[in-house]
């Protein structure tokens, strides 16, 4: 059972925060598992692990519990809760990278993908997306993962539209500049997807 | 393409450049992507820089096969909060909102102090029940088991199934009162429920009706004459 009526999903989501609020622990639950498989798909394009995926996920609704009352609706609810990811992530990475060093490769789980995709152009981009800095991939991912505007990224990570358009075009021109040995060259992937 | 100037030939390649990742992923406004169309229709060094990027996104779009399920994550986050919860009902007088209890905003030192020695209570209450039921499985079964160990059967069960994550409980019950099931226990860590009859509707039908859902993401009879499970 819904803890209010659905209207649309920006609404219900402003419904459930306000609720989250005043105190309502199933409105947050309700909040929690609508943004829960698309924030764990998300996380763990960065982190091979799923304790590290749930703890990040439970960081944030920790912060939305707590912040709810803080929140002015100048924004959506799904921006603000994905900007909470976004930083809780941020941190939590950036320890990570401190203590364990750059993930191999091997640390991250078997993925399926679509079958029409070349398996080079795979192994191209995950080693080229590895190498990117973390706020630069976490660009490009909020924007091609995730399907965000610039402007909703620059709301979500609190940054300028042109400190957003710059790591966009930084993360691109390094991508590319592995092209060349990680992955064939520009023509044939160009060819291969006209 | 042809300008009039150098200049402004590049400084236009460098604008459709920057517009193509807001193109690809459907967030750029009407006359932007108009713009972009008309110009890699006539410039082929912006067709090839487009495809290329269109290469990245299509890879980067592909999705796991891993299906994350929210339930025993929510259960951690629950028992995260009913410790705040626990530590701000003995530190504050009675009848204040909870919308005002220090754990919601602003949590000062000593509410800290009390939280922190709930979650240790808790945690060595959690310890000392998971040693004693150890100790406990030790004399009744192997302490490990494998992916082909039975799970110890509920009474009545005859389906075990996991729903979507974006199931809502209208749905669910809904569908479960369609197939005439209902639900004796779960979710497992896996998110997987054991239902039982309701009637003496033929098992195989109420399968069927299960994987024909849109939200079942698995179902399985437990009935040995039922045939393998398969996803819906």
């Amino acid at each position: 059972m819904t803890v209010l009526a659905k209207n649309s999903a920006k609404e219900h989501d402003n419904d459930l925060l306000v609720a989250v609020a005043a105190g309502n622990r199933r409105a947050l639950e309700e909040l929690y598992v609508s943004y829960h498989r698309r924030l764990a798909r998300f996380l763990s394009r960065f982190t091979p692990r799923y304790e590290n995926v749930e703890e990040i996920i439970n960081d944030t609704f920790m912060v939305v519990w707590q912040r709810s009352k803080d929140f002015r609706y100048a924004s959506q609810v799904s921006t603000w809760i994905i900007g909470i990811a976004y930083r809780t992530a941020l941190k939590s990475l950036r320890r990570q990278k401190n203590h364990a060093g750059a993930l191999r490769l091997d640390d991250y789980p078997e993925q399926t993908t679509d079958p029409t995709l070349e398996t080079e152009v795979r192994d191209w981009l995950k080693h080229g997306l590895e190498r990117l800095p973390i706020e630069q991939r976490l660009t490009l991912e909020l924007a091609y993962h995730m399907g965000h505007s610039l402007e909703e990224i620059a709301a979500i990570t609190e940054c300028p539209v042109g400190t957003v358009k710059a790591r966009m075009f930084h993360a691109r021109e390094k991508l590319r500049q592995y092209l060349p040995t990680l992955g064939g060259s520009a023509c044939a992937l160009s060819m291969r997807d006209e | 393409m042809n300008y009039d100037h150098p200049s402004h030939a590049v400084r236009e390649h460098q604008e459709i450049s920057t517009l193509i990742p807001w193109y690809l992923n459907g967030s750029i406004a009407e006359h932007q992507r108009q713009r972009l169309d008309v110009h890699v229709s006539l410039c082929a060094e912006c067709r090839d820089d487009l495809a290329l990027e269109r290469s990245v996104y299509l890879g980067m779009r592909a999705e796991t096969a891993v299906e994350y399920m929210p339930a025993a994550s929510l259960k951690l986050l629950q028992a995260r909060l009913d410790g705040i919860d626990a530590a701000a009902s003995v530190d504050l007088p009675a009848g204040l909102p909870a919308a005002q209890r220090p754990g919601r905003a602003a949590v000062p030192w000593h509410g800290v102090m009390a939280a922190s020695v709930a979650v240790m209570a808790v945690a060595l209450s959690l310890l000392a029940a998971d040693r004693w039921l150890q100790a406990r499985a030790r004399t009744t079964r192997p302490d490990y088991y494998t992916v082909t160990t039975a799970v110890p059967r509920a009474p009545g069960e005859v389906i075990r199934a996991v729903f979507a994550p974006n199931i809502t409980l209208v749905e669910l019950q809904s569908l479960l009162d369609e197939a005439q099931l209902r639900i004796i226990s779960g979710p497992t860590e896996a998110g997987v429920y054991s239902l039982a009859a309701n009637s003496r509707r033929p098992v195989n039908s109420s399968l069927a009706l299960l994987r024909g859902h849109a939200k079942v993401r698995f179902a399985e009879s437990t009935q040995p004459s039922t045939g393998s499970g398969e996803l819906p």
